[in-house]
């Protein structure tokens, strides 16, 4: 039993390790604490739901974005930042706190037509939902690491 | 005026003020998933659609006592004030509560929503103690 409890502790030692160090380096924002609130017992998926959602939507608008940027004698930037305020508004509200700041970059750039640098931030908005779609697995597989070792996921106070 | 320490953020009980149907309508599903997880969470049953006529359509059912329109008025494809504006057009001023979701800080924008018979506006992200906080002050 002490065994099993040491294994636990480490486990959720390191989740919260993880988890503190994705804010601190940035990926994320309070806004991903307030929806760690609105999971329970009752709903312990929620977190996972709402950022696979998130992600799909994310691959979704970068793909609709490129086609519309593609050819330069006919760029839709209507369009474009169309998907921009969309995928601000959804990073936003689930604390992906470095896609949201791309997009506010993205969103000048849009403003001025300016292509090239609408090309950069489309590259830079793909490069940063797919490094934090894996930050957050490996933080989804130690939480589920915690339950099946029979522990509790800590709350974590994020200063 | 209600009992608890963290109003709200516990289970629900029956003197809870925030018992109730509430419609939330936002485009994205990510916006709506998670508004409507963090009404629930406040206690509340929530219906969630993502048009005006889904909105609309849910309104006119009469065996649904709703109380709350949460309206997100960011949408892409349907304007937000324009259904806001039929709600109170088929309903009156009265009946349903609207609470507008917006990411705008802009003074013209809270103009606007006063306007459209708007009861409430909430910055997004939202929040769940500015939802909760909200909601009490306008029910």
């Amino acid at each position: 039993l002490h065994a099993m409890n040491t294994v636990v502790a480490q486990l959720q030692r390191r989740f919260q390790d993880y988890l503190v160090s994705l804010y601190q380096q940035g990926f994320l924002d309070n806004q991903f604490t307030e929806l760690r609130k609105l999971q329970d017992e009752g709903t312990p998926d929620f977190v996972a739901e709402v950022v696979s959602l998130f992600f799909d939507d994310c691959s979704k608008l970068i793909n609709s974005m490129s086609r519309s940027l593609e050819r330069p004698e006919n760029v839709d930037f209507k369009q474009v930042d169309s998907g921009v305020h969309q995928l601000k508004g959804s990073s936003s509200s689930v604390g992906a706190r470095r896609v949201k700041n791309v997009c506010i970059s993205f969103k000048e750039c849009c403003d001025v037509q300016n292509r090239e640098g609408c090309l950069r931030c489309l590259q830079q908005v793909d490069y940063e939902y797919k490094m934090l779609k894996t930050k957050l697995q490996d933080l989804f597989n130690l939480e589920q690491q915690i339950v099946q070792a029979g522990g509790a996921i800590p709350q974590v106070n994020i200063n | 005026m209600l009992a608890g320490n963290a109003p709200g953020l516990q289970h629900p009980n029956s003197n809870s003020i925030l018992r109730g149907l509430i419609i939330t309508l936002a485009y994205d599903d990510v916006n709506r998933t998670v508004t409507k997880r963090l009404l629930e969470k406040l206690g509340c049953e929530v219906t969630a659609v993502s048009s005006g006529f889904e909105c609309l359509s849910a309104l006119s059912n009469v065996e649904m006592p709703y109380r709350v329109v949460i309206l997100d008025l960011q949408m892409p494809k349907m304007d937000g004030f324009e259904v806001a504006m039929k709600i109170r057009k088929f309903y009156g001023y009265h009946w349903p509560l609207i609470i507008a979701l917006t990411a705008s800080t802009e003074d013209h924008v809270r103009e606007r929503c006063l306007q459209m018979g708007v009861n409430g506006m909430i910055q997004k992200p939202v929040l769940l103690h500015v939802m909760d906080s909200e909601l009490r002050r306008a029910l």
